[in-house]
């Protein structure tokens, strides 16, 4: 009975020239998303790849420079796309694509996709999770509204009950035959993206990128589950088809258009973003307090020579086997760059107090849970970035160091005309980013695991009491 | 026409007595309350940052009379101190914040080079950016378009269902006029919602009470009937509610989301931006290279461009200031060409939006708001080019203490430039923007017009 009953849904849609027609639609979308997705992510790609190589071969190949100088000329970090940001651009678009790295300062990522748009990017882009966060739901709505409704109006549920088959296995018969129907649209789609995906890179793909794709479309499968047993329910509840669908057609405005926003906005108003000309003059003046790398001047340089001086049993600068300079640069970088994390920290701790509004609200909203772990699967959330800025300025310190470092072993006390050769550079590692694993993205979204299996569980319980108690007219 | 007002009258009775549209109604009054407050509020907390930034400045002034307590060379303080470009806002803003939350609204400036410096950005969250804005606009472009699709979907339709439209139609009354009168009674509940809660924002926040307010009132009412005139379509296809509903609904999904974003698409394939990185690898390359070339080469480059400050000094030193802003300056020159190229390909963007924005009219709407207050790509491109003339005026302050070797006093900091720019509205574009607006309102109206004609006839 309950396989005949699916059979009859699936066949029943695939007769509805209308339904077959919205499938096509959004289908075709799927396929144009996940093209262009790739196009675009590939011609970012090679735009940042080009650049961090260009940079990579200028720095190993400066001239002949005095180290400190080297510190200021500094190198470029390009945030490279990660394999599957194509599926979901998230917050690329948003983030910055090339951050400087010099000594001394820490500067911000610049040249988003967002800033190099006119307000046309705010209503939205055209990805693969785009179709299958707002676009499939809508289609699960329109083939569910009536799942229960239209038995009642045609009178046919009471036959079928007479049957001896309970409402829970109608629901679940139904729910079946909807599935199928929403994997047809979905499957090719997806395939082509999976398809795409390994033609690209010739078929030796990281395992974690494969697991990454792997759990993103699990998540996206239990999402349309959810909605797909929402419409039903929300089908077996009402009596009339019309107000099922625009009750369903009203959870989903909420769901996919206001909650999304306001819950951002929210955040956003609850907890203030410091200004980043603020933020570095407070980064100065408590630099300031401490070492300043370029005024030897200040006291705590002052005790730090002496310090050397007592040290290697000298009476003047000049003697000691080390390049004062450089070590009091070292020093200064080390204090500067401490008191910016910490400065940094708070203001990434702010943008996550900000975005926990958002994810707490996945709890009442499905969508927004299946966002940000799309993203997440994707790398291209929040944490994907932060993880992406904190590498730079890891880089960046080392960097800054490692020249300090020569600036005090081969060069002597007050030397500004030296040049160390320009072999020296290669010794420096270029930048290179890696996107951290699977495990490690699945971590920054508990809150959005839980919220999404949460839905889960209680359309599947609470769900099924509900529909248990529908009226049969 | 007195059955007409009688017909209204009833939809008033009606409207009263149904709970789930007097929600709607109110839901949307407090959403677009809430859209006017997040508006306000976010244009006042720039406005506050704006304002710190003038306290960041006179301390940072402060320190340097306390570094150099009997004056300065001038090299040391355009080194280490540093002003502000500031972009303030229109007092329209709050009403449509537009690409002001994502575009930085100053820019923190020394003497050095300016490309270095012109793009950095303002601390912001990402996500929070990629929700958007919960603005008055939004509200009205996105929201009040569901409020009309919720109000007459079933317009028709529900007196079919109920079965009270033969009784209606069997009066001496004209399909055409129940449903004129139907949405003229529905048009005046949304209109005035839409103008309350406009002028509210405009009182709220404090707006230059300028020819805007007749333009902005007049696209509100314009994209209302817009929508309306689509209902009014739908409606005349004589369907059931159902798939009046999933229409309406499907022309909104069309026109906000999937038409923007495949637009979006099309505007950064048709036009891409390819210059940013490469201007900000070459002025690297061009700044640093400076220190390792003859200063005579370095001069005679610099000399060509400012002969006034020929007749200065020869270089004899390792190291001096005027010699390393020369350089400094050169490398903004050697990318001048890439940094127009960008801030035009940035503009050919905007201008194509503008052109392609006849497929949708939301985005069309969007834009307009977006000119009326000032808040666009166009205007952050003129903010950029203002803080180029001002680091312009900078060096102009500067190199006179630089070149003639004079020594800067504290009593100089007062003469130094201050920067002032307020994105002004884009009225031209707005104006054009209204004359598309009305002729899609006419095109939709008239194929609701000839639908009833066919349809009557055919029923006949």
């Amino acid at each position: 009975m309950v396989r005949s009953i699916a059979q009859k849904e699936f066949l029943s849609t695939l007769r509805d020239k209308r339904f077959v027609v919205l499938s096509v639609l959004v289908l075709l979308l799927l396929l144009a998303a996940t093209v262009v997705g790739l196009y675009s992510a590939h011609t970012l790609q090679q735009e940042r790849m080009v650049a961090q190589e260009e940079v990579n071969h200028q720095f190993h190949n400066s001239q002949d420079r005095h180290p400190h100088r080297m510190a200021h000329y500094g190198s470029f970090a390009f945030r490279p796309k990660s394999s599957l940001s194509f599926l979901d651009f998230g917050l690329d678009s948003f983030t910055g694509a090339s951050v400087f790295m010099e000594a001394h300062r820490q500067n911000s990522a610049n040249f988003s996709q967002a800033q190099q748009s006119s307000s046309l990017i705010r209503f939205g882009e055209m990805t693969v999770a785009f179709v299958l966060q707002m676009l499939l739901p809508l289609l699960i709505v329109f083939l569910c509204f009536g799942a229960f409704t239209q038995e009642k109006e045609t009178g046919t549920l009471k036959i079928l009950l007479s049957q001896g088959v309970s409402l829970r296995r109608i629901a679940w018969a139904k729910i079946k035959g909807y599935s199928k129907t929403v994997a047809l649209v979905v499957t090719p789609a997806l395939l082509l993206a999976a398809g795409l995906l390994f033609g690209q890179n010739g078929f030796d793909l990281h395992p974690d990128t494969v697991w990454r794709l792997l759990l993103f479309l699990s998540f996206y499968l239990v999402y349309f589950f959810i909605f797909i047993v929402l419409s039903v329910i929300i089908s077996a509840l009402h009596r009339r088809s019309s107000t099922a669908l625009v009750t369903l057609l009203g959870i989903w405005i909420l769901f996919c258009v206001i909650i999304p926003k306001a819950a951002a906005n929210l955040g956003n108003t609850l907890y203030t973003t410091p200004t980043k000309a603020q933020m570095d003059a407070d980064v100065h003046e408590e630099v300031a307090k401490g070492i300043d790398g370029h005024n030897a001047q200040d006291a705590r340089a002052g005790g730090l020579k002496k310090e050397l001086l007592r040290k290697y049993g000298v009476d003047s600068l000049s003697q000691l086997p080390v390049n004062v300079d450089g070590i009091i640069m070292a020093a200064g970088e080390e204090q500067s760059t401490r008191v910016y994390r910490e400065h940094f920290d708070k203001l990434t701790n702010t943008f996550q107090q900000q975005n926990l509004i958002s994810e707490l609200a996945a709890f009442l909203n499905p969508y927004l849970a299946v966002r940000h772990l799309s993203m997440g699967m994707a790398g291209s959330d929040f944490s994907h970035y932060l993880h992406f800025q904190e590498e730079a300025e890891e880089y960046r310190y080392k960097l800054a160091q490692g020249l300090n470092h020569l600036q005090a072993t081969r060069l002597t006390y007050k030397d500004k005309t030296t040049r160390l050769s320009s072999d020296t550079w290669k010794e420096f590692k270029p930048f290179s980013y890696e996107t951290p694993p699977v495990q490690w993205a699945l971590s920054h979204h508990v809150f959005s695991l839980a919220a999404l299996f949460l839905w889960l569980v209680l359309v599947c319980t609470v769900g099924f009491r509900l529909i248990d108690k529908t009226q049969i007219v | 026409m007195k059955k007409f007002w009688i017909l209204i009258k009833y939809e008033w009775l009606n409207f009263r007595a149904d709970k789930g549209l007097l929600i709607l109604v109110t839901l949307t009054l407090l959403a677009g309350l809430y859209g006017i407050y997040y508006g306000t509020t976010e244009v006042e907390r720039q406005r506050q940052n704006l304002a710190g930034l003038q306290k960041l400045t006179e301390h940072n002034v402060e320190e340097m009379k306390a570094k150099y307590p009997a004056g300065a060379d001038a090299g040391d303080i355009g080194y280490y101190h540093s002003t502000f470009a500031v972009h303030h806002p229109d007092s329209w803003a709050a009403l449509a914040l537009g690409q002001r939350d994502v575009n930085p609204y100053y820019i923190k400036l020394r003497l050095l080079n300016l490309q270095s410096q012109l793009y950095d950005t303002e601390n912001i969250n990402p996500q929070k950016v990629l929700a958007g804005n919960f603005d008055l606009s939004f509200v009205l472009v996105y929201l009040f378009p569901l409020l009309i699709i919720g109000l007459c979907f079933n317009i028709l339709s529900v007196e079919k269902e109920q079965g009270t439209l033969p009784l209606l139609l069997s009066q001496p009354i004209s399909l055409p006029l129940i449903v004129g009168a139907k949405l003229t009674f529905r048009m005046l509940v949304v209109l005035s919602l839409g103008l309350l809660l406009s002028i509210i924002a405009m009182l709220w926040g404090n707006v230059v009470p300028d020819g805007r307010v007749a333009l902005w009132l007049g696209v509100v009412v314009l994209y209302c009937l817009f929508w309306f005139a689509v209902a009014f379509l739908v409606a005349g296809l004589q369907k059931n509610s159902a798939f009046n509903a999933v229409t309406l609904l499907g022309v909104w999904l069309l026109l906000t989301i999937v038409v923007p974003a495949l637009l979006n698409v099309y505007v950064s394939i048709k036009q891409p931006v390819p210059q940013a990185l490469a201007l900000t690898i070459k002025q690297r390359e061009v700044v640093h290279g400076g220190w390792d070339k003859p200063k005579e080469e370095t001069m005679e480059k610099f000399f060509a461009l400012y002969p006034q400050w020929q007749d200065t000094a020869q270089i004899k030193e390792r190291f001096v200031w005027r010699w390393y802003y020369a350089f400094h300056h050169l490398g903004d020159v050697a990318v001048a060409d890439l940094a127009s190229q960008y801030k035009q390909s940035l503009l050919n963007r905007h201008e194509l939006v503008q052109r392609l924005n006849v497929l949708s009219v939301p985005v069309n709407v969007q834009g307009i708001f977006n000119a009326l207050a000032g808040t666009d790509l166009p205007s952050y491109v003129q903010f950029l080019q203002s803080a180029t003339r001002y680091h312009d005026a900078l060096r102009a302050f500067y190199y006179p203490f630089l070149f003639r070797q004079i020594t800067f006093h504290h009593a100089d900091f007062e003469q130094e430039p201050k920067h002032h720019f307020a994105s002004s509205p884009d009225v031209a574009s707005a104006t054009a923007g209204v004359v598309k607006l009305f002729i899609s309102v006419l095109v939709v109206f008239g194929a609701g017009l000839l639908l009833y004609r066919w349809k009557v006839a055919s029923v006949k």
